[in-house]
């Protein structure tokens, strides 16, 4: 029964991350059309910002106060070097140059910091773990990153549904061409959408990193897991996003215990399910 | 559509060809053993772009066949025999086409991104399946012992394990797999395939069950997919579960893109260029121990600056201009006289549409006799566009029977519709824009034997070109037969969405405002048309143009707020006291 419990936990806390990476995905796609596969690095951005970070001011919430600026910078500045070119092209060419800027990524990512895995350590005040039963213990970071993960969803639901530019974003969610037509100038708000995916992914990969050990190549995993959370939820739908990532964290948190040889399958499965029963995803609006 | 390849690439790829046959000459071990990789990727990346560019069908997930076809080797290998490649090729030939039918009765279901995703999910959950299990030894992989020979009646002929001789095999099977996919994709059923590309809707409305016709190409690339996969196992003679990774699909959709989607030899170019670019910048002789150590990071930088400089890949360079014909003929509509023939009538009976709360259609009832034109007026809103999309298949109606003749057609898949010989024109002209004008009529022509497996055209050759050329000439095309559609002028535009409509051999013609936008004597011409038509069809259309439609139309329907206000001959409705009242206003006045 706790372990039922504590799945259920470890669940909602993976899934809650994924939404972080997953909502900027599936805003920059349902609203520019970008299918932006480097996604992923901006996650191990994050997770090699907590590390230098943390090294340096000794603290991963203080860390994470200066890196998501910074990740928001770099992805304004990605934006407008490279993705702001793909807005009127394919899917393949959009395909073919994220899939170089992961290499490019990969490759810095290997230059800066090597190869080898490292640890990022927990804050002292957060270490310990609550106990469940005699033999099972909950850790209680793993609950505070579970609830950083909720503030910020409601910070960004805030700021959908609340502010000027949460209006443009859900116009330009809905209809893209409606952006234009309102006078806003949607190079900027492409930018700032663009840049807040990659803060928030960046976010997750900082908070992520003292959980996991931070090692070349923890970008890609997420990616595809994002991927399949944006195809879930429907193109687009930060609210499906969220449900599709809920769904796919306990998914995989309950068959890596009863399943373990088959939980990634699980995962995929799910999704195939999903979309045969509903080919535009649970919120989508095909 | 897809030609033979210009002669600047024919003596390119000849050039290629004879540099592969003298390779083995001069290039030591791994030299030939590196140009073999490059030449197992090819065939794959030109499955891929069968589907890619072909099709239109961008899969993620292309490399599971590859990594099944792999596998197939190692399963079908005994510990310390050679395997017969005569029957192991075979065999995983058909099981990779197997494997393709099943995955892709599921993910040809979904479109676009969707359809990505779904493929890059199947391909993943194979990875898994082989990386999470011991199946075939798990994630470490497994060694295929001994190379499969190629053997008759117990004497070998060809040992692939040899690897001279194994490079040759594998060079043939390059060229023979080019020259299948390039054969495929010319014959009527690859033609069909490259409308799909285009306009899947229209291909639908002519009558093309265009889930078949994708299953089946989805199973065609699969299955060469395989074939590669099994030379590939047979090279470094072992299988790993990151053959069927994200990352192979990825590859190999790079070499595509970077070659030139939809030319089918472009990628073989991608490939050389990727997996040379890639070879070139690991050897540190070449390029420096620093960069050799840090080579991804020049080959992303190549490839964004490929895609920024050179959208549509190395076959860019071979590219011609469009010849554009120079002054738009004033097509001169040729009327030719034809024997009357019965066409079929329609008639609809409680004929009801709703979108969540609102009802668009509403019980309709109605009877078209056949060898009439029909008019649909009413006021924007009316339901008249969905009324036809009902008719036509393209929507499901809520309610209410339609029939077509003596047979009930409603819900039937818009494909379906049209075989029984309705055809439709679209308000936004739906034609297939990248192709001649007499493509496009050849197209739809080929809609009289729907069937996906046809791969000779020679059987109805002389019924169908009889049917372009009838078609042309009735819509005064004939001097713009092979000119593509999108230079064309709007209004010869819509005049080839109806010569596809009579070259399909629709008898039944449901139009869409089929004079938008044509000037006056354009509007002369065409409604001429139409009256000589109903010889032999059954016109329904909607108009605005209410000079037009009371000259052309035997019957006029008034459609308002999605119900039936008044049907009959023109001069009844224009002395209508409720149809002047709702809609035509000041217009009815003498």
């Amino acid at each position: 029964m706790e372990l039922v419990f504590i799945q259920i936990l470890n669940g909602l806390q993976y899934g809650l991350l994924i939404f972080l990476i997953a909502s900027g995905l599936t805003l920059v796609f349902g609203m520019m059309g970008i299918i932006n596969l480097s996604h992923g690095s901006f996650y191990m951005l994050g997770a090699y910002l907590s590390l230098t970070l943390t090294g340096l001011v000794g603290d991963v919430f203080v860390a994470l106060l200066i890196g998501v600026p910074l990740a928001f910078c770099f992805g304004a500045l990605i934006e407008w070097l490279f993705i702001r070119h793909l807005y009127s092209r394919d899917h393949l060419q959009q395909v073919l140059l994220t899939f170089g800027l992961i290499l490019i990524f990969n490759e810095l990512q290997r230059i800066l910091w090597g190869t080898r895995p490292h640890a990022v350590p927990i804050p002292s005040y957060l270490s310990g773990s609550i106990p469940l039963s005699d033999v099972l213990s909950y850790p209680v970071y793993r609950l505070a990153v579970a609830g950083i993960c909720v503030l910020l969803a409601l910070a960004m639901m805030f700021v959908i549904q609340k502010t000027k530019v949460g209006r443009m974003i859900r116009a330009g969610e809905s209809n893209p061409e409606m952006v234009e037509a309102l006078g806003i100038d949607s190079r900027l708000l492409f930018r700032f959408v663009f840049a807040a995916g990659v803060a928030l992914a960046a976010a997750a990969g900082m908070i992520a990193a003292p959980i996991e050990s931070v090692y070349p190549g923890i970008g890609e995993h997420v990616l595809i897991i994002s991927f399949v959370v944006v195809v879930i939820g429907g193109i687009g739908s930060v609210k499906g996003a969220f449900a599709g990532a809920l769904l796919i964290g306990l998914a995989d948190a309950f068959g890596k215990v009863f399943l373990p040889q088959f939980a990634s399958m699980v995962v995929y499965a799910l999704m195939a399910a999903v979309l045969v029963a509903r080919p535009g995803g649970l919120f989508g609006r095909a | 559509m897809l030609q033979f390849p210009r002669r600047p690439v024919v003596i390119l790829l000849a050039l290629l060809f004879v540099a592969a046959l003298l390779l083995p000459q001069f290039a030591g071990i791994y030299g030939v053993k590196f140009a073999t990789r490059v030449m197992v990727l090819a065939i794959l990346v030109v499955s891929l772009d069968f589907l890619i560019g072909v099709t239109g069908l961008v899969s993620f997930g292309h490399a599971m066949f590859f990594g099944l076809g792999a596998y197939g080797l190692y399963f079908l290998s005994p510990i310390s025999d050679p395997a017969n490649a005569l029957i192991a090729f075979p065999m995983i030939v058909a099981a990779t086409a197997l494997a393709a039918a099943v995955v892709g009765a599921f993910a040809v279901l979904t479109r676009g991104f969707y359809f990505i995703m779904v493929t890059l999910a199947f391909g993943q959950m194979l990875f898994s399946l082989f990386h999470d299990t011991r199946l075939a030894g798990g994630s470490d992989g497994a060694y295929v012992n001994v190379k499969p020979v190629i053997a008759v009646a117990g004497t070998t002929l060809l040992d692939l394990g040899h690897r001279v001789s194994f490079y040759y095999f594998c060079l043939a099977a390059l060229v023979a797999a080019y020259f299948l996919l390039l054969a495929l994709a010319r014959t009527p059923f690859g033609r069909v395939l490259q409308g799909i590309r285009f306009n899947e809707a229209r291909m639908s409305a002519l009558g093309f069950n265009t889930y078949a016709y994708k299953l089946l190409a989805f199973v065609a690339a699969g299955a060469v997919a395989g074939f590669a996969g099994a030379l590939f196992a047979a090279i470094d003679g072992y299988v790993a579960p990151d053959l069927f990774g994200w990352r192979q699909s990825g590859t190999a959709i790079m070499m595509v893109v970077l070659g030139g989607v939809g030319t089918l030899f472009g990628p073989i170019l991608g490939a050389l260029m990727y997996a040379g670019l890639e070879e070139v910048l690991k050897t540190a002789s070449l390029v420096g121990p620093w960069v050799a150590d840090h080579w991804s990071l020049y080959l992303g930088a190549v490839l964004i600056a490929a895609v920024l400089a050179a959208p549509r890949g190395i076959a860019q360079l071979f590219e011609r201009a469009d010849a554009v014909a120079a002054a738009p003929e004033a097509g001169q509509i040729v009327i030719r006289k034809r024997a009357p023939g019965r066409a079929k009538s329609l008639a609809v009976a409680g004929l009801s549409r709703s979108f969540g709360g609102l009802v668009a259609v509403d019980g309709v009832s109605l009877e078209l006799a056949p060898n009439k034109v029909h008019g649909i007026i009413g006021p924007n809103g009316a339901g008249k566009t969905t009324f036809i999309n009902l008719l036509s298949g393209a929507l499901r109606p809520s309610a209410g029977r339609i029939r077509l003749d003596n047979e009930d057609i409603a819900g039937r898949p818009a494909h379906r519709v049209a075989r029984r010989g309705l055809g439709r024109s679209y308000q936004r002209t739906n034609i297939l824009l990248p192709f001649t004008v007499r493509e496009n009529c050849l197209l739809a022509a080929q809609a009289r034997h729907p069937a996906p497996w046809r791969l000779r055209r020679s059987r109805y050759a002389p019924e169908e070109n009889a049917a372009v050329a009838f078609a042309l000439d009735a819509l005064g095309l004939g001097a713009r037969a092979d000119t593509r559609a999108l230079h064309l002028s709007h209004g010869e535009q819509r005049q080839l969405e109806i010569a596809m409509l009579i070259a399909s051999g629709a008898r039944v013609l449901v139009l869409d405002e089929p004079l938008a936008g044509m000037g006056n004597e354009e509007t002369g011409r065409v409604t001429a048309l139409l009256r000589e038509l109903a010889v032999d069809h059954t016109i329904v259309l909607i108009e605005h143009d209410m000079d037009a439609i009371f000259a052309a139309a035997d019957t006029l329907t008034v459609l308002v707020e999605g119900r039936l206000l008044a049907h009959g001959a023109p001069e009844t409705i224009r002395s209508n006291a409720a149809v002047r009242e709702a809609y035509l206003g000041r217009w009815g006045n003498p």
